[in-house]
């Protein structure tokens, strides 16, 4: 885009819209109550009340929580339940290991009375020293298998409860004689039940039973388990394959049913059997696994709360930045509506103050480019203008206020005004800065202006120059350009009754003179000099083509950033 | 909006260097988007009404119109202004806008 045509379009339906800034305003008023609306209520949510996100984390916490726990609790089952069965199967080891200390002293008996006819002295001998108190048997004694009825022959020890059992001691000693292995009796009963064992030498044709007998202990309790090494079981042991009460040995348990975790086997005892019911006493595999669910569980409440809490402030934050976010976007984007109004009434000013044509005058063609400055509210106080004279020459006006804003605008638009008129009156340049230094000392003394005047004598091929202060024009002709450069005289606004000096210069057929404000030529780090001469350059460059010369230097002089406004103006002589 | 936003690097420094001697140093670059620091400082100068206004410009690299006219603000105050050591780019500035009658130009040399 040219940055001149850029300019002149601002200038035609931009003006409109820049001048008629009370619409805008309001409708920027009325947007208020929202934005108050939005600003006045940062974060207004109830203090302890979760937001959703927070919320679903404390969920999906707890879910995973729970999960974990009944995962630990049913590993623990498992693992408990595996580890009784274990203890059960061991204790029933230990247990069977009794059937031989049991078995051996009946087989030797039986079979030493049958190689002794039944010698109750060889028996009583034998089995005295294991009869009593704190010994295997509580009695023994020697039977005749065929004996009708069955009667002990022999008795060491409490007389047996059996001898007052017919039937059963028959039914016993057939089973032990067809067996030859140890057979039990039930329980017998009695103040103190007993249990009893007999044996009957296999093929034997003596034909004799040895049978012992042994009270329970009282109330059936024992201490068994506490004894050897399985502390951590309660036990229950059962007479035959049953677990019914009646047929119960041993315990240390007190509450029947057995309820709970439990593991039974079945403990071969000779040619019988015992039944052995154990329920853990304590956590078999520790007490750190038995309370690892309940640890997860709490552990896990714990971090899904802190979880939860943690989101929350993440949330809110996100919610407070996004907010300031919409804040911050809201009022940079009124301060670009603000700075975009200001700066749109200082150009529609500015270039109010431009010409809109230059006169047609014979001979002389005119060209113009303005460029604003590329960015900031301020515009500069840049002017020119061509007017036409009465002998028909013209007079070439350029000016630049110190300053920018609609300040150095409004200078610069009473500085044209009273240029106008002075040059009316008197088109000698001299007299036109004279009179100008007065005018603005007197109504604004906190500016100057820079200010060159040129008459120009078209059919004379002549210039009359006068310069306040300002940079020197380029005369480009005859394939070369010339600063026409003369003693610099004081700026506008400085001095009352400045007398100006004026300079006549005589031009070539063609020539082309080019008068610019500073924005052309001046860069930061560098002498205005060098400036100058690459206007100087670049001016005899170009083709001498007026409109493409102005257009041109306007577009690539000025310096990157042209923070300052530039304005450039042509003239050319058609003969 | 680099010339509003972001004022260019400018320091600023007020002495009496004798009695009715007032010295401003201005340093780094002056212009529009910065004048007015020193327009405080040179209006506060004036305020002691100086028989004489030196600015020291000897390490001010640029200077645009805009500062002139703080010079010039100080000129209309007080009738003795000089601009010392002025750098080859700020002397060329004063020199071609004819204000070296205002803002007589000193090499202290």
């Amino acid at each position: 885009m040219e940055p001149g045509d850029a300019a002149i379009a601002d200038a035609g339906p931009g003006s409109t819209a820049a001048l008629g800034p009370a619409g805008v305003t309001e409708s920027g008023r009325e947007a208020d109550p929202e934005a108050q609306g939005a600003v006045a209520a940062p974060y207004s949510g109830s203090r302890w009340r979760l937001s959703r996100a927070a919320l679903l984390t404390l969920a999906v916490g707890l879910l995973i929580t729970a999960a974990l726990s009944v995962a630990a609790l049913i590993l623990y089952n498992h693992n408990e339940t595996r580890l009784l069965k274990l203890r059960a199967r061991e204790l029933s080891l230990v247990l069977s290991t009794a059937v031989p200390s049991l078995q051996t002293p009946l087989a030797s008996a039986a079979e030493l009375a049958d190689a002794t006819g039944g010698s109750p002295k060889k028996f009583r001998a034998f089995m005295t020293p294991l009869v009593g108190v704190g010994r295997p048997f509580a009695s023994a004694s020697l039977w005749r298998a065929e004996g009708l009825p069955p009667a002990p022959t022999v008795v060491v020890g409490t007389p047996p409860v059996l001898a007052s059992r017919p039937t059963e001691a028959k039914r016993l000693f057939a089973q032990a004689r067809t067996s030859g292995q140890l057979v039990l009796t039930g329980l017998l009963p009695g103040a103190v039940p007993r249990l009893g064992y007999a044996f009957a030498a296999p093929g034997a044709g003596g034909g004799y039973i040895a049978y012992a007998e042994n009270p329970l202990p009282a109330s059936k309790r024992s201490q068994l388990a506490e004894s050897t090494g399985f502390g951590d079981l309660n036990y229950a042991l059962f007479l035959g394959r049953s677990r019914r009460k009646s047929d119960l040995l041993v315990t240390n348990m007190s509450h029947f049913p057995i309820t709970g975790r439990q593991a039974s086997t079945v403990v071969p005892f000779g040619k019988g059997a015992f039944t052995l019911v154990v329920t853990p006493a304590r956590s078999l595999g520790g007490s750190f696994f038995e309370n690892l669910p309940w640890m997860i569980a709490l552990v896990g409440a714990l971090v899904s709360m802190a979880a939860a809490v943690l989101t929350e402030r993440i949330v809110r934050r996100r919610a407070d930045a996004e907010r300031l976010a919409v804040v911050l976007d809201r009022v940079a984007s009124e301060n670009r509506q603000m700075y975009t109004q200001q700066r749109g009434i200082a150009q529609t000013l500015q270039h109010a103050l431009l010409p809109e044509a230059f006169p047609k005058l014979d001979g002389l063609a005119i060209s113009a480019s303005y460029v604003p400055a590329a960015s900031g509210i301020d515009v500069g106080g840049d002017w020119y203008d061509v007017i036409p004279c009465p002998d028909g020459g013209a007079l070439l006006l350029i000016g630049d206020v110190s300053g920018h804003g609609l300040r150095a605008a409004t200078t610069m638009a009473s500085l044209r005004h009273a240029a106008l008129a002075y040059a009316a009156e008197d088109t000698d340049p001299a007299a036109v800065l004279s009179k100008l230094s007065n005018f603005v000392n007197s109504s604004s003394p906190d500016y100057f202006a820079t200010m060159l005047c040129v008459r120009v004598d078209i059919e004379q091929h002549s210039l009359c120059i006068a310069s306040a202060g300002h940079l020197p024009p380029v005369l480009v002709a005859e394939g070369q350009a010339r600063l026409l450069e003369f003693e610099p005289d004081m700026a506008i606004g400085v001095a009352r009754n400045w007398q100006y000096r004026k300079t006549e210069v005589s031009v070539p057929p063609h020539a082309i003179l080019i008068a610019y404000t500073d924005g052309l030529v001046e860069r930061r780090g560098e002498l205005l000099d060098e400036g100058l001469e690459r206007l100087r350059r670049a001016a005899a460059a170009e083709p001498p083509e007026l409109d493409r010369l102005v257009a041109d230097l306007a577009r690539r002089l000025p310096a990157e950033e042209h923070s300052d406004d530039t304005a450039v103006v042509g003239i050319q002589w058609r003969t | 909006m680099a010339d509003v936003s972001r004022p260019a690097d400018l320091h600023v420094e007020a002495r009496n260097e004798q009695p009715g001697v007032a010295v401003v140093t201005v340093a780094g670059e002056l212009d529009v988007s910065n004048a007015e620091t020193l327009e405080s400082v040179v209006a506060q100068v004036c305020d002691g009404q100086p028989a004489e206004l030196v600015f020291d410009l000897r390490n001010l690299k640029f200077m645009d119109s805009a500062g002139i006219a703080v010079l010039l603000g100080g000129a209309r105050r007080v009738p003795n202004v000089h601009l010392r050591d002025p750098t080859p780019a700020v002397r060329r500035v004063v020199e071609v806008t004819g204000l070296t009658t205002v803002l007589k130009l000193r090499d202290a040399g």
